[in-house]
């Protein structure tokens, strides 16, 4: 990887840095932080595009729900995005790994788990350096400056973001890849704890699933409808676009009969008959 | 009569759409966003500097809600700010915070849920399905519905925050949202099990017997033929157990789980 790519990824790193995206929320976090976004990035940027979106599919998958309820994260999608699918990519390249293969997709879960969770001192240290930047802030406020707010909010934050997502994603990105690259030109897949750390890569994805999982179940019912898609695409084999529509029959109907009982008695009875009819 | 133009009602909501977040920390959370999308609407209201100073401390209280179903707030703190400007009674600092305080938490909830914990991840999931093979439809979908839909919906509810005051807030809790809010997230959960499905694949090499004719009987084979994949649903299972019932971190699953796999792998009992 040559310096000047090692630099873009970084710069792409900062628009994207979690939480606290120079990008915003909507744009920065919700669509250029997500792997599979990063992945087609980073491709541009590799000069593979369908590479990398082949290695940014797991490293996505493993990482589908982040809820950060109340500031705290289980990872942090910069680090996945823009340190673990290149240095990823690279890595499968060098050992000669099809990126659509099985081996590539365990590794790819691998590293984002690993880079994911490591990743989170850069989301706790820009939190951290924000706060000199809104120090600054309250102190114009007292003598009445109000102008002031924009900048903080806006401008000051960049340079969290140079020191903790622009600098290390770039030299880990520039430094990483040869070093990557040195270990995965003789990785040799059937040897015992290469092929353990492979199957870490295929269980660690049922994590990224239970952590989606959580965040949509309330009591342990719900689980049944859980199982009710996993049928659905295991033993029936729907694809997911497939199983979405099903889901969304279930919803209406749901929505339907949660409506009809608030409604009065007489429209309820109507609307009752017409499920029996079905 | 003061009212506040459209041309600062925008300003407002796209400074608070940018920088909801963008200046984080565990201390302040969103307040320099909030106080940065109220300076606008503050200074077409009121007249001197001394005054949308004194103004803007009601905004110096922490805020934290899911952002972008917080836009409601914004728009709702706007038209206060609106009839303050022009003498309505009872609206006050106490008052403007009360409903802020009030509905962070519940919005937050809501916002966690439905927003990032269903509909991204449906939406991902779907582009994860056009980008089989390394297509750039996939990116390409997610990065255009996600941004239409997510924005129009802000600015929806900033508008109707703005112009319906604190009942705008049923559009969001009332029965008929909840009622909503809880068959989408019934479509989540089965949209969860299709993806457990379609992208886990646990496997165990153990061989339990051996046929008649000297082939291997293998144990991954039978339970697929009991239940398609079952060890992976009960692995997704067991996640899901430590997490939420014995209150886990998710890292500390992680760690656990790759333990587990690596054992298992070593010992010839996965992978």
């Amino acid at each position: 990887m040559s310096l000047f790519q090692a630099i873009l990824i970084g710069l792409m790193s900062c628009t994207a840095a979690s939480t606290i995206a120079c990008l915003g929320t909507t744009v920065g976090n919700y669509t250029l932080n997500r792997p599979l976004v990063a992945s087609l990035f980073v491709g541009l940027i590799l000069g593979d595009v369908s590479g990398c979106i082949l290695i940014g599919i797991p490293m996505q998958v493993m990482w589908i729900a982040l809820v950060t309820p109340g500031g705290t994260v289980a990872s942090d999608l910069r680090a996945v995005s823009y340190i673990g699918i290149p240095l990823a990519y690279v890595g499968c390249r060098a050992a000669g790994i099809d990126y659509a293969s099985d081996e590539a997709f365990q590794l790819a879960s691998s590293i984002s788990a690993l880079t994911g969770t490591i990743g989170i001192t850069l989301f706790y240290g820009t939190a951290m350096m924000n706060l000199i930047w809104q120090h600054i802030g309250w102190a114009a406020l007292d003598k009445g400056n109000f102008e002031i707010v924009g900048k903080v909010d806006a401008l000051m934050p960049l340079i969290s973001h140079f020191c903790l997502s622009f600098l290390p994603v770039t030299l880990l990105c520039y430094f990483g890849s040869t070093a990557v690259e040195e270990v995965f030109q003789y990785l040799d897949t059937s040897v015992w704890y290469v092929k353990a750390l492979l199957t870490v890569g295929s269980v660690l994805p049922a994590v990224g699933m239970s952590i989606l999982l959580k965040s949509v179940v309330n009591k342990t019912s719900d689980l049944l409808y859980f199982m009710f898609g996993f049928v659905l695409a295991a033993a029936m084999g729907l694809t997911l676009l497939a199983a979405t529509v099903i889901g969304g029959v279930f919803a209406l109907i749901n929505y339907q009969l949660t409506m009809a009982k608030k409604a009065p008695a007489a429209a309820a009875g109507v609307v009752v008959e017409e499920e029996e009819d079905i | 009569m003061k009212k506040i133009s459209k041309k600062t009602l925008n300003s407002a909501f796209w400074k608070w759409w940018y920088g909801n977040l963008t200046c984080f920390s565990h201390e302040h959370m969103q307040t320099f966003g909030y106080m940065w999308a109220m300076i606008p609407i503050l200074k077409e209201l009121y007249p001197t500097h001394e005054e949308q100073s004194k103004k803007l401390e009601t905004y110096y209280a922490f805020f934290n809600t899911e952002p972008q179903i917080g836009c409601i707030v914004v728009g709702i703190t706007a038209g206060l700010e609106e009839a303050r400007a022009n003498g309505a009674e009872g609206i006050d600092d106490e008052m403007i915070n009360g409903i802020r305080a009030g509905l962070m938490g519940p919005l937050a909830g809501i916002g966690d849920s439905l927003i990032v914990g269903t509909y991204i991840p449906i939406l991902l999931g779907i582009a994860v399905g056009f980008a089989e093979g390394g297509n750039v439809l996939g990116p390409l979908f997610y990065i255009i519905v996600w941004n239409a839909t997510s924005i129009w919906f802000q600015k929806f509810i900033f508008d109707k925050g703005y112009s319906l005051g604190g009942s705008a807030v049923e559009l969001l809790v009332g029965e008929q949202a909840t009622a909503f809010r809880e068959s989408v997230i019934i479509l989540g959960q089965v949209v969860v099990g299709a993806m457990a499905a379609s992208w886990v694949n646990i496997t165990t090499p153990i061989q339990i017997a051996t046929n008649s004719e000297g082939e291997p009987v293998m144990l991954q084979a039978n339970l697929d033929g009991a239940f398609p994949k079952i060890l992976t649903m009960l692995f997704v299972l067991l996640c899901w157990w430590m997490m939420a019932k014995k209150g886990m971190t998710p890292i500390k699953t992680l760690l656990i789980m790759a333990v587990v796999a690596f054992v298992g792998s070593v010992c010839g009992i996965l992978g």
